[in-house]
């Protein structure tokens, strides 16, 4: 499948003004989302998330690499007409919301009855139909941020770039924004998530990407890294917990998590200890665990180089 | 070009407020006209019409070294330039606005001032001439302004810009006069000081074409700047 997004080998370090000191906020960064998925960025505050989307998005150019969005090189305007982005802590203009959606559909180059009616719409799709003639300034964060998502979409993109879409909404606002997600990837829309809410990235996302310290650190489909079948929880019972290190007995039934390298060797030791093995599943890892995993390097100090 | 009007109507919304404040001047000169005698204090009417004209120079340079800051302060631009805007059609938008602000200003000031002045006996025609000076002298401080906003903050943008504006007056007065034309904010606004009831000034053209030149030439300056510029800084 062709690639939408694309960044190859991007570095980005910041100056830091009266100091020859420099910080790399993105390093070697490389990268492929493609055509049709909804892809989740993930990585701790700092990690270089919010600095790979403003690359893509043309706000700033990478210190070294390259990429392509919409099979243009990063930064062309024409290439954002066909990509809808929604900025983390948006901030928008003071005025009724419909007028606003309309503004921005205009910058992009729809006009006449079409945004009128798809400014309603998009509207309608987040739930703010009922504001359209409320001013933007008096509505709370949440609405706030819904209605950046309908500006995101009013000129209905092949490619959406949702950076932090849900951290200031409600429980049913977030289950609204992830139905519109699917529905839009059902339309054969890609959608480029960035998000810290883990459980809204797992249910989502087709494929994942981690990212620490600016460098990429997992990525993959994400039941695959789900049950990335390393170990296995095998249960048995008539035998002593004790044989077996880590191994927890209760009623009889003892559970344990062995490297899926050693399974076969484990099931023979219960049934040449005279023990019944009663189940044997792949252990299911939460996307916390894997977050946590790959960026549990965490000392504090940030890398940086002198030149 | 419709990305460009749409930011630049944007600006002038934006800025309602201190637009406001700038035509509560005009006011003043419309009161003044109204209550004084103005045939006994025409020379003092003459001297406030002066003054209120001036004030736009210096809100066109404020204007053109604040809007990219606040802007980008308020992360308002990401969301701008996040749809099909190029940089320099952001910028023409802003450079545009600023023009917008500044001639809503001139038109109202030349409107009150056909009526205030013109009763008293100084031309119209010269009225409208002065008013073009300076939304030309507007476009063009405000275009200065804007280049050096787009790499320093508002208050060093307006210091360099002052003294950009400034320096061929000051060269014209100590060296030779024809270095005000060098950026002709100075020769502008100055047109509109030395006029007197007794000697309006001549119609020349020449400072008009010239500012409307190097505002060209200083916007292709700032656009080529700005398209290097990283407009926004990560928020992680």
């Amino acid at each position: 499948m062709p690639a939408v997004l694309e960044f190859d080998g991007i570095t980005k370090e910041y100056r830091r003004l009266a100091s020859r000191r420099r910080f790399r906020a993105l390093d070697e960064f490389s990268l492929k989302v493609e055509t049709g998925e909804i892809f989740g960025f993930l990585g701790p505050n700092g990690a270089g998330k919010s600095t790979a989307i403003h690359i893509a998005m043309g706000f700033m150019g990478p210190t070294s690499g390259n990429g392509r969005i919409m099979g243009q090189p990063f930064g062309e305007a024409s290439a954002r007409r066909r990509v809808g982005f929604l900025a983390e802590n948006v901030a928008l203009y003071h005025r009724p919301a419909e007028r606003l959606v309309r503004f921005y559909g205009a910058l992009n180059g729809l006009s006449g009855s079409y945004l009128a009616k798809r400014s309603r719409e998009v509207l309608h799709i987040v739930g703010l139909q009922h504001q359209a003639k409320r001013n933007s300034a008096k509505l709370s964060r949440g609405m706030v941020q819904r209605l950046g998502l309908a500006q995101a979409l009013v000129n209905d993109p092949e490619l959406l770039i949702l950076d932090e879409p849900t951290s200031a909404l409600d429980p049913l606002a977030r289950v609204m924004v992830r139905e519109l997600l699917l529905e839009a990837r059902n339309d054969g829309k890609t959608i480029f998530l960035s998000s810290h809410l883990l459980s809204e990235v797992e249910l989502v996302c087709d494929r994942i990407a981690v990212l620490h310290r600016g460098k990429l650190v997992r990525i993959g489909r994400t039941g695959e890294l789900l049950q990335s079948g390393e170990q296995s929880e095998v249960v048995a019972r008539g035998i002593s917990a004790a044989i077996f290190p880590g191994a927890v007995g209760h009623n009889g039934v003892v559970k344990l998590h062995v490297p899926a390298s050693t399974q076969r060797a484990v099931l023979e030791q219960v049934w040449n200890s005279g023990g019944e093995v009663v189940s044997v599943n792949p252990v299911r890892r939460t996307l916390e665990d894997i977050f946590l995993e790959v960026t549990s390097d965490r000392d504090s100090s940030l890398p940086e180089k002198s030149p | 070009m419709k990305p460009v009007l749409l930011i630049a109507l944007n600006f002038v919304r934006e800025q309602r407020w201190p637009i406001f404040v700038l035509l509560l001047w005009v006011l003043l000169l419309g009161i003044f006209g109204l209550v004084a005698d103005a045939s006994r204090n025409r020379e003092d009417l003459l001297f406030i019409f002066k003054q209120v004209a001036v004030y736009v120079v210096a809100f066109s340079v404020f204007f053109g070294s604040s809007a990219i800051h606040n802007e980008r302060k308020s992360r308002r631009v990401l969301a701008v330039l996040s749809k099909a805007v190029a940089r320099s059609q952001y910028l023409s938008g802003l450079a545009l606005g600023i023009t917008m602000a500044c001639a809503i200003y001139c038109l109202a000031l030349g409107v009150t001032a056909s009526w205030t002045l013109s009763a008293v006996g100084y031309p119209m025609s010269r009225v409208w001439f002065l008013m073009i000076c300076l939304v030309a002298a507007c476009m063009l401080a405000g275009t200065v302004a804007l280049m050096f906003s787009t790499v320093l903050s508002p208050f060093l943008a307006a210091a360099a810009t002052a003294v950009v504006l400034g320096l061929p007056g000051l060269a014209s007065r100590t060296l030779a006069p024809n270095w005000s034309y060098l950026v002709p904010v100075y020769a502008l606004t100055t047109s509109v000081l030395n006029t007197t009831f007794k000697s309006p000034g001549d119609v020349v053209w020449f400072p008009v074409e010239l500012a409307l030149l190097e505002t060209v030439f200083f916007w292709l300056l700032s656009a080529r700047v700005f398209s290097r510029v990283d407009i926004s800084v990560a928020v992680e």
